[in-house]
């Protein structure tokens, strides 16, 4: 029923993977103590010099062809430095994106010319991709995009309007997915992808603050811009299949629950060696569920590992754990939320985005924040009821 | 790498068909009734399948421990009326590690309870054992109890026939015997001072890995006969699993399963490498004890009034969940003792302490 192929027996990290951890430490140890970031919890902080910092240790499409700037390395080991950043809050905003979803998205249906123009580029930290989903009418339904592409002498003509795009005003280019043919029916036909870089002229970026005043959402109007045909990515038409086809290392990263992780160990410091039974119990439970779930990513992560002799670094296509994926994200979204709930109720504490105190301010920083986990990349109710079709199979 | 070697696919598949051709709602009803089926127990003998995990040349069939945890899950699965983790997991272990032969047929181990103890003496060149030991997992039916006592140069592990001892009957909330046993001054048949790693709380960890990996089993279990049901009962016209209501819960519980089973085999995986054992086992059982309550409830809530009835089978799958979460520890039991480490250990070391290998 579920994971039928996957050893979590045998499930452990070798050597290389354990060294590399400990060089991750040291130079996230040594980042802090230079004072060269501050770690907070919420958003997440776009820093393009730590991010060239990280990329030159080799940290950025890590699991990337040679060929392409990358590395060549397990997934498994992306997992561990992925996981030492978050356990850290460092500043991944930069390259979070290129890094997860647009590399590999380049890598499996890009043509040769799109993946030399951005891949080195990305892994050297030099190239920030932002992506182009959401618009005002397409939230949850993501197949109703209505943004346009006409087709013209050697490209594109693309009008419509996105929104909910982080960091496009600090970004290079963005991934637009939009309609290059009318709708006849089938919604999941006629949509495309298309590179747009953001300077392009008819294009527009304008903040939306969030609620705390910070900004990292935007919404992008696209008006008449011209994309030429080289930066359309993999076919015309086939955008949906392509959007949808590589979901499950996106659903089931550490990303997914370890965003209030830093708050959980400010808890355990600030309550002491010997706290009380209800303490002690609470922290055991938030242990427990947190080292579940990552035995649950680190499986699929290592399962779809398409393995050193693979093409283009996707992943493995043979084994499907798309239900497994989506229920790591279902599940690590809601363990987020138990460690804010603990916080404010084992401690006196009140959430305080301006203090020196840093458990106030984590409180503070992922309270505010916590309505996002369980929206962004596919609301919960949206991923329950995909999950639940995947399990019941067609209900006639 | 991860992916299943040859031998154990080969174990899960001939396991699998063992459990399905033989357990039915027949034999899970006259289980329910005598305590256990022998017939099935039989069948799992001719398999060597109770004895994987022991070594070969202490008598056992072989394999890893995680081999055991692939059956287990399965046992768990086919809800299994049968002493398998009693046998192989706990007493067979203390046994060949304490290079004491393996007796023949279905084995039980104890004591279970933390406070219970078994006093051990030696008098006229023989081990006598006392003591109380409450809900002794299926000791009215096992061939010998396995004890692990105190003596007063250290652990000995001794083998006993029940016969010997009182046996109060009793039984858990699946009619799974849980019997109490009084020993008084019963001489073991065979005894050795306990082997290396055999000791109360090592016993303590493995039978809470196996019920988590029952557990485990029974989920995917209830899970399936959840969805089943869903595909073919229909109300207001249309099939209930069309209803996004029920087919949140069924996500729901889609994902407590799948949680469980990656946790309780990963467990199994560390205890075999040597690894954070504590960390581990308390972990699985916690995470399988929880989802034992949320997907038991979602279970029956999905199939309304028919899932609550002798007749219809889910109850083989929700009266075990309930009562191997109990088992071993429950789900506050180990979160007070992981949380009481973690604090002890304090807020630096808990990220490598999770991570580490």
């Amino acid at each position: 029923m579920f994971f039928e192929n996957v050893d979590f027996s045998a499930l452990e990290l070798p050597p290389p993977a354990l060294k590399l951890r400990e060089e991750v430490r040291a130079f996230l140890r040594a980042e802090v103590a230079a004072g060269s970031f501050a770690p907070r919890l919420g958003h997440a902080e776009f820093d393009a010099e730590f991010t060239r910092r990280i990329a030159a240790r080799g940290w950025i499409g890590m699991t990337w062809p040679k060929r392409y700037g990358g590395r060549e390395r397990p997934y498994l080991e992306r997992f561990v430095v992925t996981e030492e950043m978050l356990a850290a809050a460092a500043p991944c905003a930069a390259h979070w994106a290129a890094d997860r979803q647009t590399g590999p998205s380049l890598l499996r249906h890009g043509s040769d010319h799109l993946k030399e123009k951005y891949l080195p580029a990305i892994a050297r930290g030099e190239c920030y991709f932002a992506l182009g989903m959401s618009e005002p009418g397409s939230g949850s339904d993501l197949a109703s995009v209505r943004t346009r592409a006409e087709q013209v002498g050697g490209g594109w003509r693309v009008t419509g309007q996105k929104v909910w795009t982080s960091w496009a005003h600090r970004a290079h280019a963005f991934f637009v997915l939009c309609r290059t043919s009318p709708d006849s029916g089938d919604r999941h036909q006629g949509l495309s992808q298309l590179v747009v870089e953001l300077k392009s002229p008819g294009v527009t970026v304008r903040p939306i603050p969030f609620m705390d005043g910070r900004h990292s959402f935007n919404e992008v109007f696209l008006d008449n811009v011209f994309v030429p045909d080289e930066m359309v990515v993999g076919e015309i038409g086939q955008g949906w299949k392509q959007v949808t086809s590589e979901l499950a290392l996106e659903r089931s990263g550490p990303e997914r629950y370890m965003t209030t992780f830093p708050l959980l160990v400010e808890l355990i410091r600030r309550l002491g060696a010997a706290p009380d039974a209800r303490a002690q119990e609470v922290v055991g439970k938030l242990t427990a569920r947190l080292w579940a779930l990552r035995r649950m990513s680190l499986g699929i992560a290592v399962a779809l590992d398409p393995g050193a002799d693979s093409e283009n670094g996707a992943t493995r296509t043979s084994i499907d754990l798309g239900t497994e994926a989506a229920l790591v994200k279902d599940m690590g979204t809601f363990y987020e939320r138990e460690i804010i709930d603990a916080a404010r109720l084992l401690v006196e504490v009140e959430p305080a985005a301006a203090t020196l105190d840093r458990l106030e301010r984590y409180l503070a920083e992922t309270v505010v924040c916590a309505p996002i986990s369980t929206i962004r990349g596919g609301t919960t109710q949206v991923l329950r009821t995909l999950i639940a079709r995947r399990l019941l199979g067609p209900v006639k | 790498m991860t992916t299943l070697n040859d031998v154990r696919l080969m174990l899960v598949e001939s396991a699998t068909r063992l459990f399905a051709d033989h357990v039915d709602d027949k034999l899970l009803a006259a289980a329910k009734r005598d305590g256990w089926s022998a017939s099935l127990w039989q069948e799992l003998e001719r398999a060597e399948l109770p004895l994987v995990s022991i070594p070969e040349d202490a008598g056992g069939a072989g394999g890893t421990l995680s081999d055991a945890a692939a059956v287990l899950r399965l046992a768990g699965r086919y809800t299994a009326p049968v002493p398998l983790a009693e046998t192989g997991t706990l007493a067979a272990w203390m046994l060949a590690a304490s290079g004491i032969a393996l007796p023949r047929g279905a084995l039980t181990a104890g004591p279970v309870r933390d406070a219970d103890r078994v006093a051990a003496r030696h008098h006229s060149g023989r081990w006598e054992l006392s003591g109380t030991l409450a809900r002794v997992p299926w000791a009215r039916i096992a061939s010998r109890l396995v004890l692990l006592a105190d003596a007063p140069d250290g652990a000995i592990v001794a083998c006993v026939d029940p016969v010997r001892c009182r046996i109060t009957p009793g039984a858990n909330l699946a009619g799974e015997p849980r019997d109490d046993v009084m020993l008084e001054r019963v001489a073991a048949e065979t005894a050795a001072p306990a082997g290396r790693g055999v000791d109360r709380e090592t016993l303590k960890l493995r039978g809470a890995l196996a019920r988590s990996l029952m557990m485990a089993g029974a989920l995917e279990r209830a899970l399936e006969l959840s969805v089943q049901y869903a595909q073919q009962r229909a109300q207001f016209g249309r099939k209930i699993g069309q209803f996004q209501a029920i087919q949140q819960e069924l996500a729901r519980f889609g994902g407590e399963t799948a949680v469980a089973v990656a946790a309780a085999l990963s467990a199994a995986g560390v205890l075999e490498r040597g690894g954070d054992a504590l960390l581990a086992v308390a972990s699985a059982k916690i995470r399988t004890a929880d989802a034992a309550r949320e997907g038991a409830l979602i279970a029956h809530q999905v199939h309304g009034a028919i899932g609550v009835t002798n007749e219809y089978a889910l109850h083989h799958a929700t009266l075990r969940l309930w009562a191997w979460r109990e088992e071993f520890g429950n789900e506050a039991q180990w979160a007070m003792r992981l949380g009481a480490r973690t604090q002890q250990h304090g807020p630096d070391p808990f990220w490598s302490d999770l991570t580490a290998a």
